[in-house]
């Protein structure tokens, strides 16, 4: 590589270094830290996880936490969605 | 990487595999206690284009207990976060890193430090540094000329005398796995086997790979329940119980926005280690991930494994007639309980004791009253040297030496006078050393990296030639 086509590839490169910081990870530190439990509903996804269908029983997730629920209606709904007898 | 890929779902998931934990009064500041926990196990130097760092989905901890119950009293979490700086080229690094701010290393890592303080039903938090930086990988000659001075910038004061780092070390563990996993032998034994072979010095399995470090030193004071030095070796408050974790959330989900995998849930163990190669030898196959997952105050449902260890019983019928003692051993062995469990009270060893209460709990176990030795014996208390392990474990000990050895009866004695071990028992051994990158005398104690330009790749051997 010529002296001239080593310096535009360094140039190239580092073009966009000027442009500030790009935050790869933002998603995954919001709410994220367990020092600061953020509480349900503070963004992001929200997980349901069903482990025991007959018990009609539901864990919610979201940010740091969790929260159980009894419902055997909407479990059953959930179930009947996901296709799932 | 006493304990590397140790269990089959944590071996899947390097980034939150915990591989050593050392706890030890720091020879060249005696007043403080240095914590160490190691993770993502065997990095080639040569790796790029993207090489290793933390996880920011990971928690990682370093727990301290020190009332009695083998629960964490304290705990000193670790969070970090990458950053991109510029989106538009493949390079970790457009030039020469000059400095640890330096804008041509293109994705730095920083953490947050928490002290959680549990005393009765009140839990404290503290953040004790947040922005913190890790220092680069040594990619090589060129892009990390300097490599110890980026790894100095990374060495950081914390409020009330601690310190703190956290990035690629070098891995001071030494063992020959090669030899070790293929049928539990031992090169400068080979003879000896059942499958004999002609005998060799030993192969250093970790040689020339490193590993991420987060090391803190805290003034010895700061983690006792009294918040005082202690008054003696026989201080029942001079000895803590320290072991590592990491843990992700309980769910995870694939977020095509991100391209990446956004954590869900509380937070949940899924890894520990305190005392080396626990949960890789003596924990059986088919538990070892269950272990990962649980506390340690709850490691009396494994004490059966420690009182009667399975490699106890494997290294007679591995060696015939080599430890015929041994062998003929029926009684359960409450010297590796003591060992590992409980830790050893006062009375066994003459003015030693690092007893930390009757529940079991694999913990390490350090009696901050014992002072560091001017000339650590790698082989620690079992040849004298009470500042070694099993009291804590410095970056220096010979572990696997040591265990190698209580394991094949040496220890026996200390709880059962009757007992005479095996002339073998002695002299069991590896046949490695650390020859790796040279230990620092100041922390964080840990070798400075294998650069990626400078490593030169190991050898393969094809078919089943015997060697």
């Amino acid at each position: 590589m010529s002296e001239t086509s080593r310096r535009g590839f360094i140039a190239v490169a580092g073009a966009g270094a000027a442009a500030g910081a790009v935050a790869a990870t933002a998603g995954a530190a919001a709410g994220a830290d367990p020092a600061h439990g953020g509480g349900l509903g503070g963004g992001g996804p929200v997980m349901v996880y069903i482990e025991d269908p007959a018990a009609g029983r539901l864990t919610v997730m979201s940010g740091d936490d969790e929260v159980d629920v009894t419902d055997k209606d909407l479990v059953g709904r959930i179930l009947r969605a996901a296709g799932v007898r | 990487m006493s304990s590397h890929r140790e269990a089959p779902e944590i071996s899947k998931d390097p980034v939150a595999d915990g591989t050593d934990v050392y706890a030890f009064v720091s020879p060249d500041k005696p007043s403080t206690v240095t914590l160490i926990a190691n993770f993502i196990p065997l990095q080639k130097p040569d790796s790029g284009p993207n090489f290793f760092e933390f996880g920011d989905d990971v928690l990682y901890e370093i727990h301290v207990a020190n009332s009695g119950r083998a629960t964490p009293d304290i705990s000193y979490q670790f969070r970090f976060s990458t950053r991109i700086r510029n989106p538009r080229t493949f390079l970790y690094n457009t030039g020469p890193i000059q400095n640890i701010g330096d804008v041509a290393w293109n994705r730095p890592q920083t953490y947050t430090v928490t002290q959680v303080a549990r005393r009765g039903r009140q839990t404290t938090r503290k953040v004790l540094g947040t922005n913190l930086p890790c220092p680069p990988v040594n990619v090589g000659v060129r892009s990390t000329p300097d490599y110890p001075a980026l790894a100095r910038q990374a060495v950081r004061f914390l409020p009330g005398g601690k310190r703190v780092f956290a990035g690629q070390r070098a891995d001071a563990f030494h063992v020959d796995l090669g030899s070790i996993f293929d049928l539990g032998a031992l090169r400068p034994f080979n003879e000896a086997h059942l499958i004999n072979m002609p005998e060799m010095n030993g192969r250093n399995s970790t040689q020339s790979f490193n590993v991420h470090s987060i090391a803190l030193q805290v003034p010895i004071e700061q983690l006792t329940r009294t918040g005082r030095r202690p008054s003696g070796v026989g201080d029942p408050a001079a000895t803590i119980g320290v072991w590592a974790t990491a843990s992700r959330q309980k769910s995870r989900v694939l977020d095509r926005k991100q391209a990446r995998y956004v954590g869900v849930g509380p937070w949940k163990q899924v890894s520990r280690l305190a005392n080396p190669l626990f949960n890789e030898v003596i924990v059986p196959m088919a538990e070892k991930d269950r272990w990962n997952i649980r506390p340690p105050s709850g490691d009396r449902q494994y004490q059966r494994y420690v009182y009667r260890p399975e490699l106890a019983a494997l290294l007679p019928q591995l060696y015939p007639g080599v430890f015929p003692r041994l062998a003929a051993y029926r009684k359960e062995r409450a010297d590796l309980h003591a060992i590992l469990l409980t830790g050893i009270p006062a009375g066994v060893v003459d003015g030693f004791q690092n007893f930390t209460g009757p529940t079991p709990a694999d913990m390490l176990r350090l009696n901050v009253a014992v002072p560091p030795t001017a000339e650590p014996n790698p082989l620690g208390l079992v040849a004298g040297d009470a500042a070694g392990f099993p009291n804590g474990r410095r970056v220096g000990d010979d572990v696997v030496t040591v265990e190698l050895r209580a394991v094949a009866g040496l220890t026996i004695p200390l709880v059962d006078p009757s007992f005479t071990p095996d002339d073998a028992a002695a002299a069991v051994q590896d046949g490695t050393s650390n020859t790796n990158a040279p230990l620092l005398a100041n922390f964080p104690y840990l070798g400075h990296p294998g650069g990626g330009y400078q490593t030169e790749p190991g050898t393969t051997s094809v078919g089943s030639e015997r060697r």
